[in-house]
């Protein structure tokens, strides 16, 4: 049956040319996916054709329930098995880090800021001694800065997260030892 | 222009807006809840985002968490879908302030919509049939008889400040207007402290039929034609097909063009559906629905427009590539919505798909999200799939959908799939002979096979 309004409208006419041509290029393909990356802002690309799957990340993936997601096989594949695949290859400390008392996440999704100013120097850094209640980071959600404070004192294990990255609800962004 | 659309929804509707950007080459950004991180949304968009707990209310309901995900995404549009935030005007405003595209009808048009009352006196205005009634209160009973009078019996005594069906009577004679009045008031004064009652005209046993339009920025409207959504329980649809078997071709063309032209009057963008109750050859307008429709697909079956496709087209401000002069129907459209109930009591049935076949072959359209090891998360709208059959006529369309349905495997939760079997074998269905209390009314003389 026709589709009258489709006359108008070439296919892929929209699609960023990085976009059609991604899969084609084999050995250009992991350099293009960085660049797409850090152009776009995002934290993580996975494209996949047919039974190939390549997934680009900036930073460790972030909540595990998330991340068995975010890693998991093709559409096609039940997530149950998916999930067990997944799990054996899955970084151990992550195991750890998502369970971990200190853990610190985010409330909100946004943007993280490490520092309380850009160029200023960071709340806190790796090793430091926190107190409880004090500044961690700060997320943005639609030009509101709301302030991570830490749920305990003690001393920073890992930071999560860079400075301007976007962060989902519930991302995994420090721990507190 | 836009070409990274943010979808604000989940389930089969966010799937549907995802392949109608894939087959336009724009690309998508999911959001999902913490309950729905392997929902199958947030697989095939070319990003996702969680934005928050289960509860619909800080996550799916979550304006700034939504507006937030875009930003973070570089989403440049957000389709509502429908549901959730599609008829909520402050939404569709925020989207506009933050230099994004809402795809879907002006803030203005939804808050005009979102309002009944007002809904009605603006397309009253603009000549489209409304229920007849008196204006405003009936004083006196003499007054009460002369307005029943002009509206015709049988009559509906309605409280002003009522809901919920205290304060209503019907009233077939004058006899039993002036009980009905005194009875209705009292129930009125006692409910609500206010015993102001009105009239309108009762429709025994009205169709419910809509009529889907598509206008673009441009000025031009065209209406795609009627769907039959008359089988209902507790005003929930339950089984959609188009075109209508009450409505003939001048019928059709007739209602059309009054809705249409009353939309082009309205300045009105996107794609709307126009709800009337329809008996005895009148249409009585209910109300305006200014988003896609759950049953959107049954008019894209009968008429090959892409109504998905439509709505980004006109997003991007390009005029419609169709008039009214090339909408075609052809053949007939029966949708049915499969829910996780159980299909004797339509309690939802939450939980976990182990297998999942879905119906193929000839003319066959799921749209659903389900896969086998799929969760139903019991947080959300228990809907799991809609399977839409297509076929030359009515006939040929039934004996379809039958097969269909009989193929579906859905094994671990109860669904309605059962209770779609017997509507769809019987013979009041078959001849089309049914109104909006006729699912009622069968389900009250019906048990599902038992397994």
């Amino acid at each position: 049956m026709a589709l009258p309004l489709e006359r108008e409208m070439p296919p892929d006419a929209d699609a960023p040319e990085e976009v059609r041509d991604l899969l084609n290029v084999d050995t250009a393909l992991i350099e293009k996916l960085a660049e797409l990356l850090q152009r776009t802002g995002l934290t993580e690309i996975e494209l996949s054709e047919g039974e190939a799957r390549i997934r680009v990340a900036k930073q460790p993936a972030p909540v595990v329930a998330n991340a068995t997601l975010h890693t998991a096989a093709p559409p096609a594949a039940p997530p149950a098995q998916a999930a067990v695949e997944v799990a054996p290859a899955r970084d151990a400390d992550t195991d750890a880090n998502a369970n971990h008392p200190g853990a610190v996440r985010a409330p909100m999704v946004g943007t993280a800021y490490l520092t309380p100013e850009p160029g200023g120097d960071p709340f806190v850094s790796v090793g430091g001694e926190v107190k409880e209640g004090q500044t961690l980071l700060i997320v943005e959600a639609m030009k509101v800065m709301n302030p991570i404070r830490s749920p305990r004192s003690g001393r920073v294990a890992s930071v999560m997260v860079g400075n301007g990255d976007p962060v989902e609800y519930d991302e995994l962004l420090l721990i507190i030892d | 222009m836009i070409d990274k659309v943010l979808i604000a929804n989940r389930g089969e509707i966010a799937l549907r807006i995802i392949r109608a950007c894939r087959e336009m080459g724009i690309e998508t950004v999911a959001i999902h809840s913490t309950a729905d991180a392997d929902a199958m949304h947030t697989r095939l968009a070319d990003a996702s985002i969680c934005i928050g707990p289960p509860a619909a209310a800080e996550s799916y309901l979550n304006k700034v968490a939504i507006l937030a995900a875009a930003e973070i995404s570089g989403a440049n549009a957000i389709h509502p879908g429908y549901g959730f935030l599609a008829e909520n005007a402050d939404f569709a405003e925020m989207v506009i302030e933050h230099g994004l595209t809402f795809i879907g009808p002006s803030p203005d048009h939804i808050r005009l919509m979102g309002d009944k009352i007002q809904a009605k006196e603006t397309m009253k205005a603009r000549g489209v049939p409304v229920v007849p009634g008196t204006d405003g209160p009936v004083k006196g009973d003499v007054e009460a008889r002369a307005a029943a009078d002009a509206i015709g019996y049988p009559v509906l005594i309605k409280a002003v400040s009522g809901g919920g069906g205290r304060g209503m009577k019907v009233a077939r004679n004058d006899q039993e207007l002036d009980d009905g009045l005194r009875m209705a008031r009292r129930e009125a004064k006692a409910g609500f402290g206010d015993d102001r009652v009105y009239l309108e005209k009762y429709l025994e046993r009205p169709r419910h039929i809509e009529v889907q339009v598509l206008a673009d920025h441009h000025g031009q409207v065209v209406h795609l034609g009627e769907r039959d959504c008359s089988l209902q329980r507790r005003h929930q649809k339950l089984v959609e097909e188009a075109p209508s078997p009450a409505i003939d071709d001048d019928l059709r063309s007739q209602i059309g063009e009054t809705v249409s032209s009353a939309v082009a009057d309205l300045g009105y963008q996107g794609v709307g559906t126009i709800e009337f109750l329809y008996e005895n050859g009148q249409f009585y307008f209910i109300e305006m629905n200014t988003r896609l429709q759950v049953e959107h697909p049954v008019t894209e079956m009968i008429t090959g427009v892409d109504l998905v496709r439509a709505q980004l087209h006109v997003a991007r401000n390009l005029p419609l590539a169709i008039s009214q002069a090339d909408v075609r129907y052809e053949g007939h459209a029966i949708e049915c919505r499969v829910n996780a109930e159980d299909p004797a009591t339509l309690t939802p049935t939450p939980g976990t798909v182990h297998t999942y076949h879905p119906p193929g072959g000839p003319g066959v359209r799921v749209d659903s999200a389900l896969y086998a090891g799929a969760k139903v998360p019991p947080y959300y709208d228990s809907l799991i799939a809609k399977l839409i059959v297509y076929d030359q006529s009515r006939e040929a369309c039934l004996k379809r959908l039958q097969r269909a349905l009989a193929e579906y495997v859905i094994d671990g939760i109860k669904t309605g799939i059962p209770l779609l079997q017997a509507i769809t074998q019987d013979p009041a269905f078959a001849e089309g002979d049914y109104h909006t209390g006729w699912l009622g009314e069968f389900m009250e003389g019906w048990t599902p096979p038992s397994y």
